[in-house]
């Protein structure tokens, strides 16, 4: 028979496969929200820190799975953002808001300065908020002892530029050229965190380069590291 | 005032997903119905009339998109408020999802079971106050 089975490509079982995996766990993640609100009876604090952990847990692995499910589709060329005006500070302003509990308990200090008058960035939002996030957690994640963060936005030459500046490990200078590219973290980075799986940059500048801007790095190891980038004003 | 219990409709194939919306969603005073397909869905549509649908899309027998879509040609049903609530992050899909009809397009991954319970609320109420 000269039939051959049609063959099935990734992307088109990236949504079913991506949809079997995260159902279940939002099933847990809801449930544990669910007790924790004290739906189903009052708990005691001992059952309160266990059900918060196990929720931080579960949140570590949709992330992972999400941003695995970003890296394939960037590989398929399936990755798609919607551009839209965005006021950049804002967004900095809503993650620093979501992190500040989780950067004070891992003895950060954060500061923001911004330009007075900023033009809205073009940009998707949803993706955006997921940059700026990732960036800001890697400069907690990576410090070195207290953590002191430095976070600007101003307006350049037709562009805005964010920058953030950590006190932290730094980055090898034999590894800069593996920065962004998909499952790098350098030995340095492993031994303080071990649960990372090097996909957040490599998302974060396609991102950025699929919304016309830049992003790029200057690292010291053992002085810190500032992540920049650039996007395309209104 | 009308006392009657406000009836939403979950059309959703996860069991367990299913189960914890309707314990959140009764123990605040909706009416809770369920469907596990998209085709069981429309006939709870018809028969049911629920005030709201929460709307999974990818769904055994009829896609969620069908199913929208024919709430949306259908005299009887095209006015019922629908959310829509998928994992489905895409662009491309949530465009899709707001150009057939739905009120809101929520992405599960995005929202906590809280942050769902308030946006049913949210419509509910609305939903209300149009009618008085």
């Amino acid at each position: 028979m000269g039939l051959k089975p049609k063959k099935t490509k990734i992307a088109d079982v990236v949504p079913v496969v991506s949809h079997q995996l995260k159902t279940p766990i939002l099933a847990i993640k809801w449930c544990l929200e669910s007790l924790l609100a004290g739906d189903q009876g009052k708990i005691s604090a001992g059952q309160k820190e266990y059900l918060s952990d196990a929720l931080k847990n579960i949140e570590k692995i949709y992330c992972f799975i999400d941003n695995f499910f970003d890296v394939l589709k960037i590989e398929t060329k399936n990755f798609e953002i919607t551009v839209k005006p965005v006021a950049l500070e804002k967004v900095i302003d809503k993650v620093l808001n979501e992190l500040s509990d989780w950067i004070k308990a891992n003895n950060c200090k954060v500061s923001f300065k911004k330009s007075e008058k900023l033009a809205k960035a073009l940009a998707d939002p949803f993706e955006i908020h997921r940059v700026v996030q990732r960036i800001i957690a890697n400069a907690v994640i990576y410090r070195k002892g207290k953590g002191d963060i430095e976070i600007t936005l101003k307006q350049e030459k037709g562009k805005v530029l964010f920058s953030c500046k950590d006190n932290g490990i730094g980055i090898p200078k034999k590894d800069f050229k593996k920065v962004f590219t998909k499952f790098y973290r350098s030995e340095e980075a492993i031994i303080l965190d071990s649960s990372g799986a090097g996909l957040s940059l490599f998302i974060s500048r396609t991102v950025i380069k699929l919304s016309n801007g830049k992003i790029w790095f200057k690292s010291k190891e053992n002085k810190g590291t500032t992540f920049y980038f650039t996007l395309p004003i209104k | 005032m009308s006392s009657k219990k406000q009836k939403i409709l979950m059309i959703e194939e996860d069991y367990f997903l299913r189960k914890i919306y309707k314990n959140k969603l009764t123990s605040i005073g909706f009416e809770f119905i369920e469907a596990t397909n998209g085709e069981e869905g429309l006939n709870k549509l018809i028969s049911e009339k629920p005030d709201l649908v929460l709307l999974d899309l990818i769904l055994p027998k009829k896609n969620g998109f069908d199913v929208l879509i024919e709430i949306r040609k259908n005299k009887e049903l095209k006015n019922t408020l629908v959310i829509i609530l998928s994992v489905l992050s895409q662009k491309s899909d949530i465009k899709r999802g707001l150009d057939f009809g739905a009120q809101e397009y929520l992405v599960k991954s995005e929202m906590s079971l809280s942050d769902v319970v308030d946006k049913v609320k949210y419509w509910a109420e609305k939903i209300k106050k149009k009618r008085t």
